[in-house]
C-alpha cells in the first residue's frame, strides 16, 4: 500500500525534474531543409473527414492526393507530403487543427477549409502565421467579401454567385414565373436561398424555413400546394431534400425542383429514392468529362468511384501549391507571393486570384445537373452575368 | 476484465493514502500538480511526451486540446454542484455554455447587430464595443438571471421531469439563437474580442491564435480559481444543505432546509460556471455558431461528470479531461473513436458504476444499495 | 419568447403568422399531425413501459426504432419489392416487414437490458447511471449503422440518408370537406391506434400484464406474491421494442427513409410525448403523442417549421406547469386492476 504512494509521488517529482532539465526534445525542426534542389514539406488539408458531412469533402481530399501523386511521380526530388486533418465540419475541433498547422515550420500550405463555418474560425490563425489558404468549398460570400483575409484564396465561385445563376436558371431557362424558395435554416442553406429570392425579386410567390434533422415536410407542403408555384427552390443537404422531395410528389405538387450545390453528390438520389427522377441540381462545380485530360479516368481508376463533389477542385488547389514549389518557392511568404500572383488553367476553370482571394466572376463556371435513372447528370452550363 | 479491476483498486488506495496524509504533503503535492499543469504545453521529453496530441501525422496542437480540456473542466465543475451536489439532472447545460458564448460575442464584438444597434441608438463612435473585462460580468449576469428563470418554475418538478424540461430549454436556447437576426442567425457571430495583453515581441497580442498555452494558463488560472470557490461553497451551510436535499429532501424540509431556495441556487450557481466556461471558448474561437451548442453535447457534460465520479470535483475533472483528450489523442483511429467512445461509456459504468473517482460518501451509498439488492435477491 | 419572432420579419416573408393557412387548411393540419403523432405515440410507449416498471429513462429507445427503419430497408431488398410491385407483394412485404421490424427491434431492446441495465440493476445503482449506460448504447448502435457496418459491408450503410423504397403508393382515397385523406395516413394512424389498443387490453386484461402492473406498483410485494420480476422486465423493453419497431414500418411507409441518426429526434420528441401525457401511462403516451404531433404541424403552418421544437418544448413546459405529472398522470401500476 505505501509503495504505490511512493510511486505516485515519485513519479510526479521524476517528471518534473525531467522536464525542467528539458534534456531530450522531440521536436522535428531541422529537416525541412531548403536544398536547392527539391525542397520537404508538408501541405496541410483540413475539413470533415468523419462524421456525416464526410462525403462532400473526401473527393476534394481525395483529388489533391491524386495531384501530388502525378506529380510527385516526375518530381523525384521534392518530398511533399498531405497531412490530413478532420475537423468533423466543427468549427471548436478546427482551431487545434489550424494552430497545429500554423506552428509548425514544416507546412507551407493549407487547402481548406472545407466548409465556411471552419474557415471562418481559422483564417485569423493562418493569418497571422502567413501561411496560405486555399479553400476548394467554402463558398460563404463573407469569407473574401466582408472579411478578407491576406491568406485566403478559394478555387471556387461564392453563393452570391450560385445564387445569382440560380436564380437566373430557374427565371430564364426553366421560364418559372411564381417560384417558392425553401431553405434549412443552417450557415449554408439560409444565405443561398436569399440570393435566390433576392434575384427573382417578384418572382417568389412564397417562402419557408426548415430545419435539419426534419423529416415531415407536410406543412411546408401544403402551403406549396396552396402557393402552386411553377418551381421550387430547395437550399438545405440531401438527407432532408429526400424526404421533402418524396412529399411534394406524393401530394401532387409536380413543378420543377431545383436544389443547391448541397445537395451535388450521389446522397441525393439516393436519400429521395423515385422521388428524385428529372431533379435539378446546381453547382459551381465542373462536370468531370468536361474537365479535360484523363482526371476522371485516373480519378476512377485509383479511388474506384467517379469523382465526387469537389474532387476537380482539389485537385486544382494543390496543383497551385505544387506549381509553387516547383517555381522555387520554399518559405511561406514565397509560397504566398507566388499564389497571390498565380495565373494559369486548372481543370475546372481559369485562375487569378484578386486582391481579396477570389477567382474572377467571369472565370466561375456554374453548372445545372440533372437526376436521371438515380445519378446526376451533367445538364448545361448556367451563363453567368 | 482483471486488469481493469485491479487499476480500478490502485486508483482508490491511492485515495485512501492522499486523504490520510498529513496537511503540508497534501500542500506540496497540490502545488507541484499545479505547477506541472502550468508546465504541460512544454512537456516535450520522451517518454511523456506520448501524451502530446500533436505527434502523429494529422495530430491537433497540444496546447490547444489543452485549452479545450480546460474549458470542459470548467463545466464539469459547474454542472458537479447541479448533478453531483444538488441531485438535480440537468440535460440542458450546453444552453448556459451558449449564453457565455452569444454574451461576449453580441455585446463584444464590433460585428454584432446588437452594439451596432446599441451604437447608433446612444450615437457611439463607428466600431465601439463593450470591452473583454466588461463582458464578463455581463455573461455572468446574464446566466445567473436566465439560470432563476428557467429554475423558478421547473424546479419543483420531480427528477425525471426536471430533465427533459431542462433538456427542452437548452433547445430553446439553441434554436431562437439559430433563428433570429439579432444574434447573427446560423452563421453566427464573428470578432470577438479576446482578453486584453501586451503585445508580444512578434507584434501580435499576447493573447493570439498562435501561442495558444497562454489561452491554456488562462483558462487554467480562472478553473484554479473556480475550484477554489466552490470548494469553499461545498463546505459551507450551503453545501450541507444541498447534501441533505439530495439524501432525502423531504427530511430536509422538515429539519428547516429550504430546498427550493437551495436548489435554485445550485442552479443559478452551475448556469454562471457554464457561462464562463462559454466565454472563455468564443473568445478564443473568434466566432460563434449555434450549431455548437447542441444537445449532444449537453450529454456529453452530464457524462464527465458522472464518468468522473458524481459528487466529486476531482473525479468530474477527472471525467471532463479523459473524455476530452482520449478522442483527440486517438485521432488515428478516425472514424472508430465514436463507437469506441459508446462501448467505454459502457463498460466504465457497468464495471465502476460508481464512477472512476467517486464521491466517498456515494461509494459508501452505492456499496449498501448493492448489499440490499443482494440480501433482496438471496431473500427471493 | 413570442417577441423574437414577431420581432424579426425576414425580407420575404410576408407575414410572420400566417393565420390563413392554418385555419383555411385547418383540417388537412390536423391530420398531418395526427399521422405524425401516431408514431410519436408508438416510440413514447416503449419509454412509458420501462418508466412505469423502472422508474427509468430508457436512452437508448431512440436507436431501437432506429434498428427498426433498417429492418425494413433490409425486407424490401431481400423481398425485391419496389414501387410496381402487385396488390398481393405489397400486402406480403408489408406483414413480413412488419414481423421483422418488431423482431428486430424487440430483439435489440431486449439486448441492451441484458447487457447494460441488467448487471446494473443488480447492483441497485441510482437512476443517473443509467442514463450515462443508455447514452452509451445509443452511439454504440448508432455507430454500427453509420460506420462499422459500412466498414463491413458498403452501402447502403453508413453517414448518408438512405431511401426505403415503401410498395406503398401514396392515394387519395376520399375527401371529407376538402380534406384528403391519404391511404398512408389512414394506414399509420389505425395502425397506430390499433397496436395501442392491443397493448392496452394485454396489460390490462392477461395474466401477464397483471404481472407487470404487480411490478409497476411494488416490486417487492409483487416479488413476494410469486411474480418473476426479471422475466416482467424483459416483457416490457420486448414490448416496448415491439411497438419501436411497428413504428419504424409506419415512418417509413410515410417517409421513405432511414438513416443511422434518424432515431435521435424522433427518441426525443417520443419522450417528450411520453412525459406529456404522464409518463408511465399506456394512453397517455398516445394522447401525448397525437398532441405533440397536432401542435407541430399546427406551429409550422402558422410560423415556419423552424419553429416547431421551441413550440413543441413551450407546450411541455406549460403543461407540465399546471399538471405536474402530465395529461393524464402516471399510472401504470394504477391502471385499473
Amino acid at each position: 500500500m505505501r509503495r504505490n504512494t511512493r510511486y505516485g509521488f515519485g513519479a510526479v517529482a521524476v517528471s518534473l525534474a525531467l522536464a525542467l532539465s528539458a534534456c531530450g526534445t522531440t521536436d522535428t525542426d531541422g529537416e525541412g531543409g531548403d536544398d536547392a534542389e527539391g525542397l520537404t514539406a508538408s501541405i496541410g488539408i483540413m475539413g470533415a473527414l468523419s462524421g456525416g458531412n464526410a462525403s462532400i469533402v473526401i473527393p476534394s481530399v481525395n483529388g489533391a492526393k491524386l495531384a501530388l501523386e502525378e506529380w510527385s511521380a516526375e518530381h523525384k526530388d521534392f518530398k511533399i507530403t498531405l497531412q490530413e486533418f478532420d475537423t468533423e465540419g466543427d468549427p471548436a475541433k478546427a482551431t487545434p487543427a489550424a494552430t497545429k498547422m500554423a506552428t509548425d515550420e514544416n507546412f507551407l500550405g493549407v487547402i481548406g477549409g472545407a466548409f465556411s463555418g471552419e474557415t471562418r474560425a481559422t483564417k485569423g490563425i493562418f493569418a497571422d502565421a502567413g501561411l496560405t489558404m486555399i479553400s476548394q468549398s467554402a463558398t460563404a460570400t463573407d469569407l473574401t467579401l466582408e472579411e478578407p483575409s491576406p491568406v485566403f484564396h478559394r478555387v471556387i465561385g461564392y453563393d452570391e454567385i450560385q445564387g445569382a445563376a440560380v436564380g437566373k436558371y430557374i427565371a430564364e431557362v426553366l421560364g418559372a414565373k411564381k417560384v417558392y424558395v425553401v431553405d434549412d435554416s443552417t450557415t449554408y442553406g439560409q444565405p443561398l436561398a436569399d440570393k435566390v429570392r433576392a434575384t427573382l425579386g417578384s418572382a417568389v410567390a412564397g417562402s419557408d424555413k426548415t430545419q435539419e434533422k426534419q423529416t415531415d415536410f407536410s406543412a411546408v407542403v401544403s402551403k406549396i400546394k396552396t402557393a402552386q408555384p411553377d418551381a421550387i427552390f430547395y437550399g438545405g443537404y440531401a438527407a432532408e431534400a429526400g424526404p421533402f422531395l418524396k412529399q411534394l410528389r406524393d401530394a401532387g405538387v409536380q413543378a420543377p425542383f431545383v436544389g443547391g450545390d448541397g445537395l451535388y453528390g450521389a446522397d441525393f438520389p439516393k436519400a429521395a429514392g423515385e422521388a428524385s427522377e428529372g431533379a435539378i441540381v446546381t453547382c459551381p462545380c465542373l462536370p468531370s468529362e468536361e474537365a479535360g485530360g484523363s482526371f476522371g479516368a485516373d480519378y476512377e481508376a485509383k479511388f474506384g468511384e467517379k469523382p465526387g463533389a469537389y474532387a476537380a477542385e482539389g485537385y486544382d488547389a494543390m496543383t497551385i501549391f505544387l506549381k509553387a514549389f516547383e517555381d522555387g518557392a520554399t518559405t511561406r511568404e514565397e509560397v504566398e507571393e507566388f499564389v497571390d500572383n498565380y495565373e494559369g488553367e486548372g481543370l475546372t476553370k481559369t485562375y487569378k486570384f484578386d486582391e481579396k482571394g477570389d477567382v474572377a466572376e467571369s472565370n466561375v463556371v456554374v453548372w445545372a445537373y440533372k437526376v436521371q435513372d438515380g445519378a446526376l447528370v451533367a445538364d448545361q452550363e448556367i451563363a453567368l452575368g | 476484465m482483471s486488469i481493469l479491476t485491479n487499476a480500478f483498486k490502485g486508483m482508490d488506495v491511492v485515495r485512501d493514502r492522499w486523504v490520510g496524509a498529513p496537511k503540508w504533503v497534501q500542500l506540496v503535492a497540490v502545488l507541484a500538480m499545479v505547477s506541472f499543469f502550468f508546465y504541460l504545453p512544454y512537456l516535450n521529453v520522451l517518454p511523456f511526451a506520448y501524451i502530446r496530441t500533436d505527434l502523429s501525422s494529422g495530430g491537433t496542437d497540444w496546447s490547444s486540446v489543452l485549452f479545450l480540456c480546460v474549458l470542459y473542466m470548467i463545466v464539469a465543475v459547474g454542472l458537479n454542484v447541479v448533478i453531483g451536489l444538488a441531485g438535480l439532472l440537468d440535460l440542458g447545460y450546453v444552453g448556459f455554455y451558449a449564453l457565455g458564448a452569444y454574451s461576449v460575442a453580441l455585446f463584444g464584438s464590433r460585428e454584432s447587430v446588437v452594439t451596432q444597434k446599441i451604437a447608433s441608438t446612444f450615437g457611439l463612435s463607428e466600431g465601439w464595443a463593450v470591452p473583454f473585462a466588461a463582458c464578463i460580468p455581463i455573461a455572468l449576469a446574464f446566466a445567473l438571471v436566465a439560470g432563476v428563470i428557467l429554475g423558478a418554475p421547473t424546479l419543483r418538478l420531480r427528477g425525471d421531469y426536471l430533465a427533459i424540461v431542462t433538456m427542452g430549454f437548452g433547445e430553446i436556447i439553441r434554436i431562437i439563437l439559430r433563428n433570429s437576426d439579432w444574434s447573427g442567425g446560423p452563421s453566427g457571430v464573428i470578432g470577438i474580442p479576446r482578453p486584453p495583453g501586451p503585445e508580444d515581441a512578434a507584434g501580435r497580442p499576447f493573447f493570439n491564435g498562435l501561442d495558444v498555452e497562454r489561452w491554456y494558463w488562462f483558462a487554467l488560472v480562472v478553473l484554479i480559481i473556480l475550484i477554489l470557490a466552490v470548494r469553499r461553497l461545498e463546505n459551507s451551510r450551503v453545501g450541507r444543505s444541498w447534501l441533505a436535499i439530495r439524501e432525502d429532501e423531504d427530511a430536509a424540509s422538515v429539519m428547516g432546509v429550504h430546498a427550493f431556495k437551495f436548489k435554485l441556487w445550485a442552479f443559478a450557481i452551475g448556469a454562471t460556471l457554464g457561462a464562463m466556461s462559454g466565454l472563455l471558448f468564443a473568445s478564443k474561437q473568434g466566432i460563434v455558431e449555434p450549431n455548437g451548442f447542441a444537445l449532444n453535447l449537453s450529454f456529453l457534460f452530464v457524462a464527465m461528470v458522472v464518468i468522473g465520479g458524481s459528487g466529486n470535483m476531482v473525479g468530474a475533472l477527472l471525467g471532463a479531461f479523459l473524455i476530452t483528450y482520449l478522442p483527440e489523442r486517438f485521432r488515428g483511429f478516425a472514424e472508430w473513436r465514436p463507437f469506441a467512445f459508446g462501448v467505454a461509456l459502457v463498460a466504465v459504468m457497468v464495471l465502476r458504476p460508481q464512477g472512476l473517482v467517486p464521491n466517498r460518501r456515494r461509494a459508501r451509498e452505492l456499496e449498501d444499495r448493492k448489499q440490499q439488492a443482494e440480501e433482496a435477491a438471496a431473500d427471493a | 419568447m413570442c417577441g423574437t419572432f414577431l420581432d424579426t420579419p425576414s425580407e420575404f416573408g410576408k407575414n410572420y403568422m400566417d393565420f390563413n393557412n392554418l385555419f383555411d387548411h385547418l383540417g388537412a393540419h390536423t391530420l398531418d399531425g395526427l399521422t405524425k403523432g401516431s408514431i410519436y405515440a408508438l416510440v413514447a410507449l416503449g419509454y412509458t413501459l420501462v418508466y412505469g416498471v423502472l422508474k427509468l429513462i430508457n436512452f437508448a429507445h431512440s436507436e431501437v426504432f432506429m434498428v427498426g427503419t433498417w429492418a425494413v430497408l433490409g425486407t424490401y431488398t431481400v423481398l425485391g419489392v419496389g414501387s410496381g410491385s402487385g396488390l398481393g407483394m405489397v400486402l406480403l412485404a408489408t406483414v413480413v416487414a412488419l414481423f421483422v421490424a418488431a423482431l428486430a427491434s424487440a430483439s435489440v431492446a431486449l439486448a441492451v437490458e441484458r447487457i447494460a441495465y441488467r448487471p446494473l440493476r443488480k447492483k441497485n445503482a441510482p437512476p443517473l447511471i443509467f442514463l450515462i449506460t443508455a447514452i452509451g448504447c445509443s452511439m454504440v448502435l448508432v455507430e454500427v449503422f453509420g460506420h462499422v457496418l459500412r466498414y463491413f459491408f458498403g452501402p447502403p450503410f453508413g453517414r448518408a440518408a438512405v431511401s426505403v423504397p415503401s410498395p406503398i403508393q401514396t392515394t387519395t382515397l376520399f375527401e371529407v370537406g376538402g380534406v384528403g385523406f391519404t391511404n398512408v395516413q389512414l394506414l399509420v394512424i389505425v395502425g397506430a391506434v390499433v397496436m395501442m389498443v392491443v397493448l392496452d387490453t394485454f396489460v390490462n386484461r392477461t395474466r401477464l400484464g397483471r404481472g407487470v402492473r404487480a411490478v409497476a406498483q411494488d416490486p417487492d410485494t409483487a416479488a413476494l406474491m410469486g411474480v418473476n420480476q426479471d422475466r416482467v422486465i424483459m416483457l416490457i423493453f420486448v414490448l416496448g421494442g415491439a411497438m419501436a419497431g411497428v413504428a419504424a414500418l409506419l415512418f417509413t411507409i410515410r417517409f421513405d427513409l432511414t438513416k443511422f441518426d434518424i432515431g435521435f429526434l424522433i427518441g426525443v420528441k417520443a419522450f417528450t410525448a411520453a412525459v406529456l401525457g404522464g409518463i408511465g401511462n399506456l394512453r397517455g403516451a398516445l394522447v401525448g403523442g397525437l398532441l405533440l404531433g397536432v401542435v407541430e404541424i399546427y406551429s409550422s403552418a402558422l410560423f415556419e417549421s423552424r419553429w416547431e421544437d421551441v413550440t413543441a418544448f413551450i407546450v411541455l413546459v406549460l403543461v407540465l406547469m399546471f399538471r405536474p405529472s402530465g395529461i393524464l398522470g402516471e399510472s401504470l401500476g394504477k391502471a385499473r386492476a
